[in-house]
């Protein structure tokens, strides 16, 4: 793919090259979001605009995670592509560990008023017990499904801090792969949590409602292409334009 | 499918799908008969083709420590990389070929190797390199067949530069030498 990248490269002397390049590898393969201090790549908007097209390239997008620092994931609707092929998606029994990791770490705190809004990180750690007994999964599946989540980034053991007083005994909080949701990806998982443990509050009733006329508004923009394709292969025998003018609207 | 899933389908590009599944996929395989998608990096070992994200201007995640920036953390790290050598010592024995796509090689034989180079409890450096065969199979490093009891190296070795080897070959030289007459499968 190396020649994939050159279109996007060539104008650049050296030295701009090599800055986008790693600005490119740093975004995609570093742990943590990375300063733009440090990668001259991201620091002006120009250059942030070309990795961002070295990541398009394989459906990926660059993501703000704070002011000054950045990191990649995947563009919703290639996430939402990749989601639809059973291959791509992890065992059940790895997706409902992970979800009692969000629900202990994330989603019970942040009722509490202990984590804020709009983090998918969290300081306080699953017990293994609590996975154990609530996931219902024998032990041997349990410790295969941590070690490949924990493989994936997407859950972080936390040791024992030693305290007695066993405020922390150790255990998961969701991995470093949680900074790399988009905005919707972000938006759409405190959704999906809602409904997960609310599905009668007010709240999750609001959420299936907005999905329900999302969805209606999008099939009924699909129709609508559909139609008017028709009507302008009948009319001018080129379907194409039409239907690139009826997606400009 | 609904018709507005199949209409955002058709909003994501072929080859751009193809590379978001390699990488999310981090190193499937599949025959070598099928067709490649446009842009990934092919580790074939003649039957079959493994397909992994490929990097601009030839650079690798190892860039990462020029800027003093931490790689995805890997657990036990010290050990996952020993018993990777140990595993390529017997994998990896023409050493001045590359290493892929290398051969297979008992298990226990790496096993084996990699008590040689721990010191302490033999039997528990074997459980806990059984593990770790396991974390280095699951993350395409090797190629692990429990069942058979052998194991060879994974595509992402194919990865490493040419230039990059010498340091490693050095080093799988030095690291004792896999034991004779351990048939794969026993």
């Amino acid at each position: 793919m190396s020649e994939a990248f050159e279109p996007l490269l060539r104008s650049y002397d050296e030295r701009r090259r090599s800055e986008l390049v790693a600005a490119y590898m740093a975004v995609e393969h570093a742990a943590e979001p990375v300063p733009e201090a440090r990668f001259a790549g991201l620091r002006e908007p120009a250059s942030r605009r070309t990795v961002e097209a070295m990541l398009n390239l394989s459906g990926r997008t660059l993501i703000r995670a704070d002011r000054t620092s950045w990191t990649s994931g995947y563009r919703d609707e290639v996430a939402a592509e990749l989601a639809r092929d059973p291959a791509c998606v992890p065992p059940a029994g790895d997706r409902a560990v992970l979800a009692l990791v969000l629900i202990h770490s994330v989603a019970i705190p942040r009722a509490a008023g202990r984590l804020p809004d709009d983090t998918w990180l969290s300081p306080h750690p699953t017990p293994l017990e609590e996975l154990r007994r609530r996931s219902q999964l024998p032990i041997g599946e349990l410790e295969s499904a941590l070690r490949r989540l924990r493989l994936a980034g997407l859950v972080t053991q936390v040791r024992a801090d030693g305290r007695t007083d066993g405020a922390d005994a150790g255990g998961f909080v969701p991995g470093p792969q949680f900074h790399r949701l988009t905005p919707a990806a972000r938006r759409r998982l405190q959704e999906e949590l809602i409904l997960a443990a609310g599905p009668d509050s007010p709240l999750a009733a609001t959420i299936r409602a907005r999905r329900r006329s999302r969805e209606r508004a999008e099939q009924e923009a699909a129709a609508r292409r559909e139609t008017s394709a028709e009507r302008a292969g009948v009319e001018q025998g080129d379907v194409s334009t039409q239907d690139v003018r009826e997606e400009g609207l | 499918m609904s018709k507005a899933s199949a209409e955002s389908k058709a909003d994501v590009d072929p080859g751009v799908l193809a590379r978001a599944r390699a990488r999310v996929l981090g190193g499937a395989s599949q025959a070598v008969t099928e067709p490649t998608p446009p842009g990934v990096v092919a580790a074939s070992d003649g039957e079959r083709v493994w397909l992994l994200s490929a990097w601009p201007d030839g650079a690798t995640p190892a860039l990462l420590e020029e800027y003093d920036t931490a790689p995805m953390p890997l657990d036990r790290s010290g050990q996952a990389r020993r018993v990777l050598a140990a595993a390529l010592r017997c994998c990896w024995t023409r050493l001045d070929d590359a290493p892929w796509p290398g051969e297979a090689a008992p298990v226990q034989a790496v096993l084996e190797v990699y008590g040689g180079m721990s010191r302490g409890d033999a039997e528990l450096a074997r459980r806990w390199a059984t593990g770790e065969l396991r974390r280095l199979s699951d993350t395409g490093w090797l190629l692990l067949d429990e069942a058979a009891g052998v194991v060879r190296p994974g595509p992402r070795v194919a990865l490493w530069p040419d230039d990059s080897l010498g340091p490693l070959r050095d080093l799988l030289r030095r690291l004792p030498e896999p034991p004779q007459g351990v048939i794969a499968g026993e």
